[in-house]
């Protein structure tokens, strides 16, 4: 079973949920290029969700070339661009800083604070 | 094959009940649940998609044919489990495996025996001496290597243990990875409705109460938790709590939240099981000091009435 988790607290369609979560798991190098994808009537029972909405999110994979399905044998992780990767990497790293500074601006904590907050994470990370 | 089962208007009046008018189209590859209170009409619209009784109005088609017509070819389509199995109580497991199997041409011995063998199922006892449970575990092990196109049970967990609904449930969805196949099914069990179905069918009183999508389903319904709590109602509010409300329209109760100056603290989705309970419940619940009251208001979900001020209801109007 993938390591996907929906989460009912957020606003962001379940679709986009599990295209966003696969493409981390691709990027991660978690599901490596030619691994079989579950098929999407077993993603469907594995997460509680319809056929239609894990088909979407399997078409805008394949759209984006992260994954391509043979017909007759099924879905597999493609050979990706290393610069599509980064690109994965990179804005995945970007959202989580925007969530925790979106976070921290409604605690009304300034600039200066939230950088200090930053080095200190930064440093107890070191030190571990 | 251009239509797999269509429900076209179908009307039927037995004794007091009258079911219809129902319209309901099967895609391939689809699951559909039918879900509804005891007595809205599931297991009768089953019995008329398999022909076991006339229909006083409408039609159906199965693959492309009239169900009732002179041409009788759709029934090699179709396997439908009903709830009671008649007439098999006198044969063992085997005896009956031996009539049915050479019936069907596609026979999936392979998977017969899988079954048999997961389901621990005594081929030699007689299917009248065998638990619900058991029975239950037959009938589907007779039912799924058949490899028909269309597959339609009747409360096919009802008397099934956990581990064995579980297992029915990776079977089903087995199944379904041969293309160009679809199941149609009644359940009570919300579980089912999570892990199986696509498409959602909801009967009361005989008439459709809605088709949807699961998602589309689940994700308009929402939980918020505020700050404070309005004196009207939000737009397409289901139920409010001290702290929270529910509401079929996030969107517009979100806007109505910013223009009264209400903060959201928290929000969540909401369970399947919560949605299906309002959808059937039609009467709103609105929890006064935790206990249940059902509203007096004639429900108009489409359009929220502003001047209701107060959630407390007077004493006399409680009901249960």
């Amino acid at each position: 079973m993938l390591p996907i988790r929906l989460s009912k607290e957020s606003r962001e369609p379940i679709y986009h949920q599990v295209e966003q979560q696969l493409k981390a798991l691709i990027a991660g190098g978690h599901l490596a290029p030619g691994m079989p994808l579950p098929s999407i009537r077993a993603l469907s029972k594995d997460l509680g969700i319809s056929v239609i909405t894990i088909r979407r999110s399997y078409q805008n994979l394949e759209a984006q070339e992260f994954i391509e399905t043979i017909h007759g044998k099924g879905t597999f992780v493609a050979e990706t661009k290393k610069g599509m990767m980064e690109q994965v990497k990179i804005s995945s790293v970007y959202e989580s800083f925007e969530q925790a500074i979106q976070n921290a601006r409604n605690y009304d904590y300034t600039e200066q604070e939230i950088e200090q907050i930053f080095r200190e994470v930064m440093k107890g990370e070191e030190g571990q | 094959m251009s239509e797999w089962l269509r429900i076209d208007a179908v009307q039927k009046t037995v004794d007091e009940f009258r079911l219809g008018p129902i319209d309901l189209m099967i895609e391939p590859g689809t699951i559909t649940v039918i879900a509804g209170m005891n007595g809205s009409g599931k297991s009768t619209l089953l019995k008329l998609i398999m022909g076991l009784a006339k229909l006083d109005h409408g039609r159906i088609i199965v693959g492309g044919k009239p169900v009732g017509g002179a041409d009788e070819d759709w029934k090699q389509h179709i396997t439908y489990v009903p709830q009671k199995l008649i007439g098999w109580d006198p044969y063992t497991g085997e005896a009956l495996k031996g009539l049915i199997a050479p019936l069907y041409g596609g026979w999936d011995e392979e998977l017969f025996q899988k079954i048999i063998k997961s389901f621990n199922i005594p081929l030699s006892k007689r299917f009248g001496k065998m638990s619900p449970g058991l029975q239950q575990k037959l009938a589907l092990a007779l039912a799924l290597p058949r490899g028909t196109r269309l597959m339609i049970l009747d409360e096919p967990m009802n008397s099934l243990d956990i581990p064995s609904r579980k297992g029915l449930t990776d079977l089903l969805a087995d199944w379904m990875e041969v293309e160009e196949r679809a199941i149609l099914m009644t359940s009570h069990q919300v579980e089912d409705i999570r892990k199986l179905a696509d498409f959602i069918f909801l009967m009361q009183n005989g008439e459709t109460l809605g088709h949807y999508e699961k998602e589309q389903l689940t994700e308009s319904y929402r939980r918020y938790w505020i700050d404070r709590m309005p004196d009207g109602e939000i737009p397409e509010e289901l139920a409010r709590g001290h702290m929270d409300v529910v509401t079929a329209m996030p969107e517009a109760a979100e806007q109505y939240f910013e223009k009264h100056g209400i903060n959201v603290m928290d929000q969540s989705g909401i369970e399947l099981e919560e949605i299906i309970s309002y959808l059937l419940d039609q009467k709103p619940l609105r929890r006064v000091s935790g206990i249940e009251v059902p509203d007096t208001k004639v429900p108009d979900t489409k359009v929220p009435d502003p001047k209701v001020p107060d959630p407390k209801v007077p004493d006399t109007q409680k009901k249960g």
